[in-house]
């Protein structure tokens, strides 16, 4: 369960460049739902994924992960309930270690590191497995430097990795953003399979309206740092694209360019 | 020829530890650490004044290696607990040792001919045999120290380290703070500099007060150097190591050889600087090709592997 609660934020507070990017925010999302969630350029969504994971600090009000307050825990103290995917697939994975390492490296994911060695033979087949479900061979090149994967591959290890240690709470901060369509797809329908297998709360960012209605049971729109439309069950599925675009547009926020061309990146 | 090979590995190997010190830093968490010019000095303060006082060889080194790693940990708190940046809290430490190191010897210069050091056993021997024995000892150290690092690379706190100069966004979505790792680091880095200052102390049979000065530059053109010879692409750790390794025996291969040459002892600070200078010159000139290369190399490998991707892709959907 995660729980936001008037939560504010607020940049550059008390000079002539103060932005509010989070007004009052209040959110309430039970265990195993999965929430998608749109809005224009500076609606505040990646503000709220900063503020879920701890990579900023609330102004005021509080956030709480599975009923405990975490809101002035840092971002790495955090780590073993918040497991996140970043828009960039070059951010999540390290490209000069081994793709054995970079999962090692998830597996003591928010545990206290050790002088032990981080790659083990129990730890390897426990890769395998994992790997295995991704159907891209790399469970046969364990020991290749990252750096040698296309970005699709990247992103998809990476979602291995968020899933190595069980975390409450997935993030996905337009992790599909810099995919080619077809990788996306698949990358898509893994998060989709990955957030099941978890049962956790998993909050995806994305500027593809198609995406946004289609996956997950809960669609938020954010416009000015507030949730203006909280949509799910048969009214979402209901939704398309023109109307969610509408939506966000009478409730005052602007539709960005980019968002009217989403279909290019579905 | 043979006693520029020897000098060569007798004054290069005890450098190993220093220039394996200024990896971690520079390169695995690409920080720039100057107290290792203070720490390598305290290193050979310490450990000689110890060794005068007829402390037995390896508590003399013990405490060299304490002495070094303290004043890494003098940095680490100015940096962590005042933020200021590493290059200045290292600057700052390494000018307060030098007063430190001063009063610990007593006088600006120790010697240690008449005392027990690790290679005073070795006096009986003729001048070549005690060389190669002496390469052997260091050699040993050297190794030891390559081994050591090697293996931390590969542990948990180590692949944590590896990731952290690289990108922190991830080490911090990981579950790691940044902090415990750059104590970590820089303990090392100046622990493995300070042992180099008592091995060079006890191989050159006496300790100066001076003796730190400019070791970081000479060390960093030694990495350099050696990168030449191995160009480690990312952080292969192997590769990496063997670079301080080699890098370390090819600084003192030019040294010796301006020696050699009829340089005075006095122009070898400018023969480190043209080294280092020169590597750097070198380094550009074989990114570059090693770019090309790899550009060619890599457009058949990428390639390739778009054609797996979108074949598995394709299967998959």
């Amino acid at each position: 369960m995660l729980e936001l609660n008037k939560v504010r934020l607020v940049h550059n507070q008390g000079t002539s460049t103060e932005v509010v990017a989070l007004h009052d925010l209040s959110l309430k999302v039970d265990t195993g739902q999965f929430v998608t969630v749109v809005g224009a350029n500076g609606a505040g969504k990646s503000s709220m994924i900063q503020v879920i994971s701890g990579a900023a600090r609330p102004t005021s009000g509080t956030v709480r992960i599975g009923g405990a307050d975490v809101t002035l825990r840092p971002d790495f103290g955090r780590a073993r309930q918040v497991a996140r995917v970043f828009d960039d697939p070059r951010a999540g994975t390290a490209p000069e270690l081994s793709i054995e390492e970079n999962l090692a490296l998830a597996m003591s994911r928010g545990r206290r590191r050790r002088l032990r060695f981080a790659v083990t033979r129990s730890r390897r087949s426990v890769m395998r497995e994992h790997l295995k479900q991704l159907g891209l061979g790399l469970e046969e090149r364990l020991s290749a430097p990252v750096a040698l994967l296309s970005a699709g591959q990247r992103q998809s290890l990476t979602m291995i990795m968020a899933g190595l240690t069980q975390p409450d709470v997935l993030l996905l901060d337009e992790h599909l953003a810099a995919l080619d369509p077809g990788t996306a797809q698949r990358v898509l329908a893994l998060t989709v399979d990955l957030s099941a297998e978890l049962s956790c709360t998993s909050v995806m960012i994305t500027h593809n309206m198609e995406q946004a209605i289609s996956v997950g049971d809960r669609l938020l729109v954010m416009g000015r740092g507030r949730v203006i439309a909280d949509i799910s069950g048969a009214e979402k599925a209901s939704l398309t694209v023109p109307g969610l675009v509408s939506r966000i547009t009478e409730a005052g926020a602007e539709a960005s360019d980019r968002m009217m061309l989403s279909p290019r990146s579905g | 020829m043979s006693s520029v090979m020897t000098d060569t590995f007798v004054t290069g190997l005890p450098l190993v530890p220093l220039v394996l010190g200024i990896y971690l830093v520079m390169r695995i968490r690409e920080d720039f650490d100057l107290t290792v010019d203070g720490s390598f000095a305290i290193g050979g303060a310490v450990g000689g004044t110890a060794l005068v006082h007829g402390v037995p060889v390896p508590f003399a080194m013990a405490l060299a290696i304490a002495a070094g790693v303290g004043a890494g940990l003098v940095t680490t708190v100015v940096h962590l607990g005042l933020g200021v940046p590493i290059m200045l809290a290292g600057l700052v430490t390494s000018l307060g040792l030098y007063s430190i190191n001063l009063r610990t010897m007593g006088t600006p210069s120790v010697s240690l001919t008449s005392e027990h050091t690790l290679f005073s056993g070795l006096q009986a021997l003729d001048p070549v045999a005690r060389d190669w024995v002496s390469i052997a000892i260091l050699f040993l150290f050297a190794v030891a120290a390559l081994g050591a690092v090697g293996l931390f690379l590969r542990t948990e706190i180590g692949l944590a380290l590896r990731v952290s100069g690289h990108n922190t966004r991830l080490i911090r979505s990981q579950g790691v703070s940044e902090r415990r790792l750059i104590a970590i680091n820089l303990l090392l880095a100046n622990g493995l500099s300070s042992l180099s200052g008592v091995l060079v102390v006890q191989n050159q049979g006496f300790a100066d007060v001076n003796m730190g000065v400019g070791v970081l530059i000479a060390g960093l053109g030694a990495l350099l150097l050696g990168e030449l010879i191995t160009r480690p692409g990312g952080s292969r750790i192997l590769r990496g190591l063997l670079a301080v390794l080699i890098g370390a025996v090819l600084y003192r291969l030019v040294l010796t050889m301006a020696l050699n040459a009829g340089l005075s002892p006095t122009d070898l600070n400018l023969v480190t600087a043209l080294t280092l200078i020169g590597a750097f010159a070198l380094n550009r000139v074989v990114a570059r090709a090693g770019r090309t290369l790899a550009q060619r190399r890599s457009g058949q490998r990428s390639a390739s592997s778009w054609d797996t991707t979108h074949t598995k892709g394709a299967v998959s959907a």
